[in-house]
């Protein structure tokens, strides 16, 4: 144990100094809350620019009656700033707009009025002068929907008020009052399923498969590029003739690149948290109920330690392969070009677990599911919100701890240079003779 | 007691032969030198020594150990410099050397003590704080000579140690190695192309070409055996007849 902590420490040091590792883990950091900060100010201002200056209307009244006017006052008391024309046409009010700084016309046509009082449904035309897309021109013309709408609940509650002053027109308008509930494990919550969905899709749902992506392809790139970088910098030879075993120098490398993938795959919750944050900070663009209302059963103690133990299991698995990657690699360049290539399959039966039903799958598939260890913390944190261990878990844990066992055993066989100098001059000559048939 | 034994040795790579049957034996506290053309198989009778190749057939001990089936511990008494052996470059000289210190001695106080004097003998200064990667070819290989010393091993192996240093840095290294192996009586296999500083370290040389040795001796024998001035006559004169 005594040497393993100086190659550990190595490991970590020369990962968290090297520019292509570091590059990799701060920039996520920094760019996801820029990007966050820089749309959510976009989308603030543009809103607080529309709310300061007053949405502009113009009004063409062909109706002229009592009802008209009292609409354009119902406009203009609702906040809007309304502008009335007096062109003949619609099209030439258009054209009256097109050099103006108002992007709503309001048309209210002839027998608007006498609908409105013999209580029928009258119509009014709503022209959306599209001159540039942002959030600004959103936020304005929901604005004024929300005005048009608002006025329509006033009119038919004068309706029904008139015709039977006795009835409540909130109920006439809402006959059905659903309250939706949903049960989980015999308890019940007061929120409808899909709030539940919501919350599920949020966390379990991405930011667990986004947390076990970002943790296995960072750990299995850093592992593969440290590895690969022994082999660039000639450091590899003298390493391996160190009173040393295998074991040690691979352990050392798993520890290493998971200390580093951890740390990165943290800066990266952290940039992506505010990323997220910064959208449901701006107001009105956010509804439903908020998380920290629902109640669902806690999962089980046990459910965590699986997970924990199952995540560990995967990300010593996708490191093994990072180290054989780097080790087969002869240069950094070779390693990056292969980690994708063997990485992304590997975590795509995860998704089909989070997003799809694994038993609809066809057989070869359901098999290839079951035989990755990434795919374990899926199905465990899927259930997680059912407050239950699946089944596969209790199988699958031991099951990927033994595959993982057999693929460090592998990787620590590879780790002879007589092998190695063997597949990587096999790996390059491929390449090579790729690159010609090509050229 | 014999350092190195080494009987028969072939290895063959694909088709190729690089090793044909060499056989020689290096005495403790001899500076024994491999000396041939390019692809004469020095670097590869290097790498079995150090326990990263295996041989195809013969025998390769280091103090009685075989390197094959005893290769764990061949490693705790060798320190092995590869040709363009590299350091980690983003750590300091400093660290680099602690690393390795720590993982071949038990104490902490043993490893400082090794480390203070690996950084005297690299004569690196305050360089030695400084990041691998800020340092000349020359300081690199200062800095790997150093290292190897500095675990104390009862056999260095040197792969080319001065191969293309300029002459202040090759100077350097050449003493180094000459004045550690007599003042700690450590036994030292290094190959090199350049002869005079085969000559100049070496207690006794081994001419190798295609794989075989052609001619074995100290300097002095084998610039008499060869009627020569130097080494380098003697090269010629053996490895041209061949």
């Amino acid at each position: 144990m005594s040497r393993l902590v100086p190659l550990v420490e190595k490991e970590v040091k020369d990962l968290l100094r090297d520019p292509r590792i570091y590059i990799g883990l701060i920039v996520p950091v920094l760019i996801m809350p820029v990007i966050g900060l820089a749309m959510s100010t976009a989308m603030t201002s543009s809103i607080e620019s529309v709310t300061r200056e007053g949405v502009k209307v113009a009004v063409l009244d062909f109706d002229r009656t009592g009802v008209s006017r009292g609409f354009i006052r119902f406009l203009n008391g609702s906040g809007l700033k309304v502008y009335r024309l007096s062109s003949k046409t619609v099209e030439d009010a258009v054209k009256e707009l097109e050099d103006a700084d108002i992007k709503v016309l309001i048309v209210v046509p002839d027998g608007f009025g006498s609908n409105v009082t013999s209580y029928r449904r009258a119509r009014v035309d709503v022209y959306f002068l599209v001159k540039s897309v942002g959030f600004g021109e959103a936020g304005l013309f929901s604005i004024v929907e929300n005005i048009l709408n608002l006025y329509a609940k006033v009119l038919s509650e004068s309706f029904i008020s008139s015709m039977n002053s006795s009835v409540n027109p909130e109920e006439v308008r809402e006959p059905l009052n659903t309250t939706s509930r949903t049960v989980i494990k015999g308890e019940v919550l007061n929120v409808p399923p899909q709030a539940l969905f919501g919350q599920f899709f949020m966390g379990y749902g991405i930011m667990v498969p986004l947390v076990l992506t970002m943790v296995s392809v960072t750990v299995a790139q850093i592992a593969a590029t440290a590895t690969a970088v022994e082999n660039e910098e000639k450091t590899l030879e003298t390493l391996l003739t160190l009173p040393v075993s295998r074991y040690e120098i691979l352990l050392a490398k798993l520890i290493g690149s998971t200390v580093v993938a951890v740390l990165g795959t943290l800066f990266f919750i952290i940039g992506f948290s505010v990323y997220f944050q910064s959208f449901f900070t701006v107001e009105g663009l956010t509804e439903g109920i908020p998380v920290s209302q629902l109640k669902l059963p806690p999962p089980p103690p046990e459910t965590f330690f699986a997970l924990s133990l199952s995540l560990l299991i995967a990300v010593f698995f996708t490191t093994s392969l990072g180290v054989i990657i780097g080790a087969l690699s002869s240069d950094v360049r070779i390693s990056n070009s292969l980690i994708g290539i063997v990485i992304v399959p590997i975590m795509i039966p995860a998704f089909l677990i989070m997003y799809g039903d694994v038993e609809a799958l066809p057989l070869g598939l359901q098999i290839l599911v079951y035989a990755l260890p990434p795919s374990y913390p899926m199905l465990i944190a899927r259930d997680m919100l059912l407050a239950e261990l699946p089944v596969e878990a209790l199988y699958g844990i031991p099951y990927s701890a033994g595959l993982t066992a057999f693929l460090l055993l592998l990787t620590s066989r590879l780790l002879v240079p007589e092998k190695l100098l063997s597949l990587q001059y096999k790996i390059l000559a491929r390449r090579m003779k790729g690159r010609k048939s090509r050229g | 007691m014999v350092a190195v034994d080494v009987q028969n040795l072939v290895k063959v790579f694909g088709s190729f032969k690089a090793l044909d049957g060499l056989s020689f034996q290096v005495e403790e506290g001899e500076v024994y030198g491999l000396i041939g053309p390019n692809g004469a198989g020095k670097t590869t009778t290097l790498r079995i020594l150090a326990t990263l190749l295996l041989p195809t057939s013969g025998v390769v001990k280091v103090f009685g150990y075989d390197v094959v089936s005893e290769a764990s511990k061949v490693r705790r008494i060798i320190a092995y410099l590869a040709e363009e052996a590299g350091a980690y470059r983003n750590l300091t000289g400093r660290e680099y050397l602690s690393i390795i210190a720590r993982i071949y001695f038990g104490s902490k106080e043993e490893a400082y003590k090794a480390v203070e004097w690996a950084v005297k003998a690299s004569g690196l200064g305050d360089k030695i704080r400084d990041k691998v990667k800020t340092y000349s070819k020359g300081m690199k290989r200062r800095l790997q000579v150093a290292r190897v010393f500095m675990v104390r091993p009862r056999l260095a192996i040197l792969d080319e140690p001065t191969a293309g240093l300029d002459v202040i840095h090759a100077n350097y290294i050449r003493r180094l190695i000459r004045d550690y192996a007599r003042e700690y009586g450590t036994t030292v296999v290094l190959s090199s192309h350049n002869m005079l500083e085969v000559e100049y370290i070496c207690d006794r040389v081994a001419l190798i070409d295609r794989g075989r040795i052609v001619a074995e001796g100290t300097p002095d024998e084998l610039k008499s055996v060869w009627s020569a001035s130097n080494l380098e006559e003697v090269f010629v004169k053996v490895v041209g007849s061949g």
